[in-house]
Order: structure tokens, then sequence, then C-alpha cells
């Protein structure tokens, strides 16, 4: 294992440790109304990713099913504007900058429990294309598997989201991002960085199919 | 939506139910000292006033970039149109509130004023000059800047928790007058119900308060928010509209309505909404001396069942409106109505991709017309008219930044010489209201609040005919205008 791994194993290891505890359930402990601002905010969001968390343009990601960390740390990046790119500054700076951490976890919970969006067939040699490369990564390209971190069956774990079922134009947008450092992600700068836009259509289009 | 027909000649076409004027004088006889002619003028000041576009108000008070609400301003995406019908109350500003004794909430406003202004720029140039309004054989200048056109300051945003307003005051530049433009007022309140996990229905209730037909509605197929979104003020325009338009015919902003609407799971639309007339100054209570006065209420209503998937969204829909009014403009506001039956139908599809986005829409309107008053009072031959109206627009915009539509529109009718009788650029030589033309716009958008604009309508048919049409020797191409604006929302 190269040095590089160890120090990305690392970090993954810290986030996955900070990410459970940050996963506690707090809906509970909500006041009356709070859980009122939570029932509202939900709506707010539904107009856009779907009351259930499927939404139907993939200009906005699907949310149902989404790990509850991974989606508190999402809405706590738009909050504090670290997450800077251009569809987060249009917008999700201005959806959750009045957000309070209550809320947040709240929506975290609301929308992790929902069911999964179905995932929808695409190009079959492109859907195989792109399941050899999450499960197996590109080692000549210095490209790890995908699954080592979002799950074999791309189904997140805790602080790493969920990308089965996910909207194919919206992962590849972010994978985009991602590449050209528009969207900080330490991890996945590294992991981007030798992929190819055929790669990511391939991927993608796995992602969405399963 | 700024009509096609410019401010001049409104003035002279709006006279009585925009028939009686249109026949009965030129557009330089606006200046004639009669009274009802002076009060259809003051009327049409606010008539013609146009309505807004996108409001930075909304971006301040949400947080959020123009792109999430618009295409390109002022054309709503589904978001848009979701925020609209949800009250304009969606912020994240600081509030300040306020609760009574038993907690409920009296009080729920932001902390700063959801304010911005529109400022409008505008060269017009036509065919051929028009004549000189005041000296007869004389030409007016070839070409018109308007510095401004128009001048915007709004109110549009949340008032109070569910409750929100797009309120417009706008000063015009060819009127040099200021006044109340569209206004929208309305409370909305989501529910939820039948089911569980998943398979509950959400229905939206709402109700507005507004001052101009369809100017609530989300699409913007229907006339107060279709294309043009904007257009000359100074170049002549057709002789008429149907009443639910936003032409010569319309009511414009002279008319004030309450009505409920419904959106139930994000794809039903129905609405009612009564309307009666509100026309800002002149006789008060109205007489005699006002034009268009409604008889009892006219009803506005609306249909519409919209489908969105991946990046499409498709809408079809109906709507319509019924109305009774008195021509007034020196005749008593008792006795036979002139009676208006709208029935329309539109469609709107809309794609909007990372770089690309266009739209399609359209609607045709058929209007009925009994005119029992306007025939008594010799203002028009038939008792019955129809009246058909067809507009179709497809537009492209490459990352919001460059593009522009091409639009084809037609108006067609019942031949009735007196309703429609010649008179100088307004009137019609046949006793035709036939106008149909095209209309191309090009748009550059260095941002995405400032929008330059090339628009150019060819025309190849006006107020019934290709040439003379009007009795004194004007072609319809002689119409024909070139638009260029210079437009900014802050």
């Amino acid at each position: 294992m190269k040095s590089h791994d160890i120090i990305a194993l690392a970090i993954i290891s810290a986030m996955y440790i900070g990410a459970h505890a940050w996963a506690a359930d707090v809906t509970d402990s909500l006041t009356d109304a709070q859980k009122a601002t939570l029932h509202k905010t939900i709506e707010t969001c539904g107009t856009c990713h779907g009351v259930n968390g499927r939404s139907v343009s993939p200009t906005f990601p699907n949310l149902a099913a989404q790990t509850a960390p991974y989606i508190e740390m999402q809405l706590h990046a738009f909050k504090d504007q670290t997450r800077a790119d251009p569809d987060a500054q249009a917008y999700m700076w201005g959806m959750a900058s009045p957000l309070s951490d209550a809320t947040i976890s709240g929506l975290a919970k609301y929308f992790s429990s929902e069911p999964a969006p179905p995932g929808r067939p695409g190009n079959p040699a492109l859907i195989e294309q792109g399941k050899r490369l999450f499960q197996e990564g590109v080692p000549a390209q210095q490209i790890p598997p995908c699954a080592t971190c979002h799950g074999a069956h791309a189904e997140g774990m805790a602080s790493f989201p969920r990308l089965a079922g996910q909207h194919a134009p919206y992962l590849l947008k972010q994978l985009l991002v991602i590449q050209s450092v528009l969207r900080t992600a330490p991890v996945m700068h590294g992991v981007v960085k030798n992929l190819s836009k055929d790669q990511m259509e391939a991927l993608v289009a796995y992602l969405e199919s399963i | 939506m700024q009509p096609l027909v410019p401010r001049n000649w409104m003035i002279a076409l709006r006279g009585v139910a925009g028939h009686r004027m249109a026949n009965a004088i030129s557009y330089r006889s606006r200046q004639a000292c009669r009274p009802w002619v002076l009060a259809a003028a003051c009327l049409a000041l606010y008539i013609l006033a146009t309505p807004s576009r996108a409001v930075p108000s909304f971006a301040r008070q949400t947080g959020m970039a123009c792109s999430a609400c618009h295409t390109v301003f002022p054309e709503l995406t589904p978001f848009g149109r979701a925020f609209k019908l949800n009250g304009y109350v969606l912020d994240n500003i600081k509030q300040i509130t306020g609760i009574d004794t038993s907690d409920r909430q009296t009080l729920a406003i932001n902390s700063l004023p959801p304010i911005s202004m529109n400022l409008m720029i505008s060269y017009t140039h036509t065919g051929q000059p028009l004549p000189d309004s005041a000296i007869s054989g004389a030409l007016a200048k070839d070409g018109d800047l308007l510095f401004p056109d128009q001048v915007s300051l709004f109110y549009a945003g949340k008032i109070a928790d569910g409750l929100g307003a797009f309120v417009q005051l706008t000063y015009d530049g060819a009127e040099d007058h200021f006044g109340l433009d569209n206004t929208d007022i309305r409370y909305a309140h989501h529910f939820s119900f039948g089911g569980a996990n998943g398979n509950n229905h959400e229905l939206l209730l709402g109700v507005t308060v507004n001052n101009n037909p369809a100017v609530q509605d989300v699409w913007n197929s229907t006339p107060a928010w279709g294309y043009p979104f904007a257009s000359s003020s100074v170049a002549p325009g057709e002789i008429t509209s149907a009443k639910v338009d936003n032409g010569a015919g319309g009511f414009g902003q002279t008319v004030g309505g309450i009505g409920v609407y419904v959106w139930l799971d994000e794809h039903f639309y129905a609405e009612i909404t009564n309307y009666d007339s509100a026309i800002p100054g002149g006789a008060h209570p109205l007489d005699s001396t006002q034009t268009n006065v409604v008889q009892g209420l006219a009803p506005y209503w609306r249909l519409a069942y919209e489908q969105r998937w991946d990046r499409n969204s498709l809408e079809v829909g109906v709507y319509g409106l019924d109305a009774s009014t008195h021509p007034g403009g020196g005749t008593p506001l008792q006795g036979p109505t002139n009676k208006y039956k709208d029935a329309a139908a539109d469609f709107q599809y809309q794609f909007i991709g990372e770089n690309h986005s266009f739209t399609v829409l359209g609607t045709y309107i058929h209007e009925s017309q009994t005119l029992d008053a306007s025939v008594l009072d010799g203002f028009a031959a038939n008792l019955h008219n129809d009246l058909h109206t067809l507009k179709v627009t497809g537009d492209y915009y490459y990352r919001r930044t460059i593009g522009g539509y091409l639009g084809y529109f037609d108006t067609s009718g019942s031949t009735d010489p007196t309703l429609y009788a010649p008179a100088s650029v307004v009137g019609s030589n046949n006793g035709s209201p036939n106008t149909n033309g095209y209309i191309v716009e090009v748009d550059y958008l260095p941002w995405l609040n400032t929008k330059l604009s090339a628009q150019y309508v060819d025309y190849q048919k006006f107020n019934g005919g290709s040439t003379n049409y009007d009795g004194s020797g004007r072609n319809a191409s002689n119409n024909n205008t070139f638009y260029a604006l210079l437009w900014i929302a802050f």
C-alpha cells in the first residue's frame, strides 16, 4: 500500500467514525416549534428534491435513502459556504443559510429514511464498463475502486454518499466540478484526478442503473 | 406583458371597450378636448403600464440566484412556478417576528424589505416614420429613444407566513407618468392528505388578489406573462385584442379581482378569480366618463396540467374570461351591455439543461362578442362578432447568456366596418381586425440581471390589410419595428 493510500484510508476512517457520532438521533429531542419548522423545511426541500426525496429533474439530486451524515455534512457546507460549486451557490447557499443544527439533523434523518429511488436502465455496454470501474478501479491510472468508500452496492457509508439510483447528469456534474476543484472534496480530488470524461460517463450510467 | 400596441395608439383604441375610439378618432385626435377622451387617456396611462419581470427582491429574500427561478428572466422555471404558487414567501433572511399571549405568531416580516428596481432604456425604429401628431402632412422623427422606457420600483416578497406580494410601481418614460403596475398579493397553505409512506397527496391552496387577469398565472403561455416580454411602446399596434389578452382590447390593470387556486400533487392546477372594474383616476364612483366598465363580476377561470420528467416539463391548459361591460365614454353605465366570452387553450414545453435551455409555448384564444350596447350607441355594426388570436413562440438560450426567440402572432375576426373603421395608422380600411406577423429577438445577458435585446416585428398584415390598411395609404410593412432594449434589474 502506497503512502497516499494509507493517508486516504486514515482520513476515510476518521470521517467514518466522526460521521457515526454525528448521525445520532436528534429528532426526538426537538421541541414542537422545531418540529413545525422541520416539517415546513421538508416541504421547501421537496419543491426541488421531491417531497419524498426523489427528484424529477437531474439538476437536483435524489435525497431519499442518502446517508444522514452525508446530508448533514453537505448542509453545513452549504450553510458556511465551503461548498461552492455553481449550483451550490445558485440554490443551496440561500436555502441552507437559515437552517439550525436541529433542523439540519432532522432533515438528514427524514430523507435518509425515505425509500431509495429505483435504478433506471441505460446503455448495457456503458453500464458494464461503469460497473467494472466502480468495483475494480483502474490501477494503471491510480484510480481506486469507488466501492471501497461508497459501498459494494453504492449504498453509501456514513459520510460517503449513496450513489446508487442517483441521476447520472447530476453525478457527472459533481465529478467534473470536483475534478476542477470548483467543489472541494479532499479525498475525491485525488480519486478523480485521472478519470476521463468517458470513464465518468460509464460510471454514472452504472450508478444510475442500480 | 407589454402589449404590442403603443401607448399613443392604445389611448385612442381603448376609448370604448377597445372599439369606439378606434373607429371614431385617429391616433392624433387623442389630443382633442372631449372629456371622455381625456378620461380614456388617464385610464390608458394605467392600462399601459408595463408589467414587471424578474425581481432581484426575490433573490435577496431567498439567497438564490435568478437562475433558480428563471431560465432567462422573466420566464419561470419549475422552481420559479413553485415559488410563486407558494406565495412568494420562501426566505432566508432574518425575520422580525411577534407573538401574542397564546403563542400565536402575529408578525413575521423580513428585517430588510424586499425592494428592487427595474430600468429599461430603448430605441424604436419603424419601417416608415409616423405622421406628426400636430401638423398635417408632416412626419414625426424617424426613430425614438426612450430614456427611460420604464423605471420600476418593486416590493416583491414575504409579508407574513404564507402571505406574499408582488407589487410594482412604474414610471413610464413615454407617458411621463408614475403609477401602479401589475400587482399580485397571495396567501398559500400546504396540505397533505390520503395515505402514508409516500403515497399521500400534496395540495396547495391559495388565495390571490390581483389587478390583471392571468397575472397570477405561473406559465408563460398565458397573456399577462407571455411573449414578447418587452416591446416598443411607441410603435403602432394592432387595433384590438381579446379581453383576457394584453392588447388594445384587454382589461390590463383596470380591474381588481380575488380568486382561489389549488395545485395538486404538482400536476393539477385550478383557479377561479372574479374581477370588477378598478379603474385608477377619473370619476369615482365610476360614471359615464369612464370607459370599458365591468357590469357585475367578470370571472376568470383556469385549468392546467403539468408533467415533468428529467429536465423537461410540459403544461397543457385552458383558461377564459366572461365579462359584461358598459362602453361608457359619454354613454351611461346603465342599460344594455357588451358581453365577451373568452375561451382559450395554451401549452408550454420547457427543457432546462446545463448549457442549453429552450421553450416552446403558445396559446389560442377565441372571443365571442355580443355587442348590444355598442350597436345601440352606434359604435359597432354587428351584434355578434368573433375574434381569434394565435400566438406561438420558441426560445433558446445558451448558458442563459445568449439566445433569443422567434414568434408568430395572428389575430383574425369578424369584419365590422363601424367597429374597425378607417383612421390614420390605428384604423382599418376594410373593417377587419386581421393582423399577423413574426417577431424575432436576440438577447445577450452578460449577467443574469442584465439583458441587451434587439427585436424586430414583421407584419404580414395589419388591421385587415397589407397595403393601405388604414385608408390613409399606410402599409402593414411600414409598421415593422426594430426595438433595441437595455434592461437592468437590480
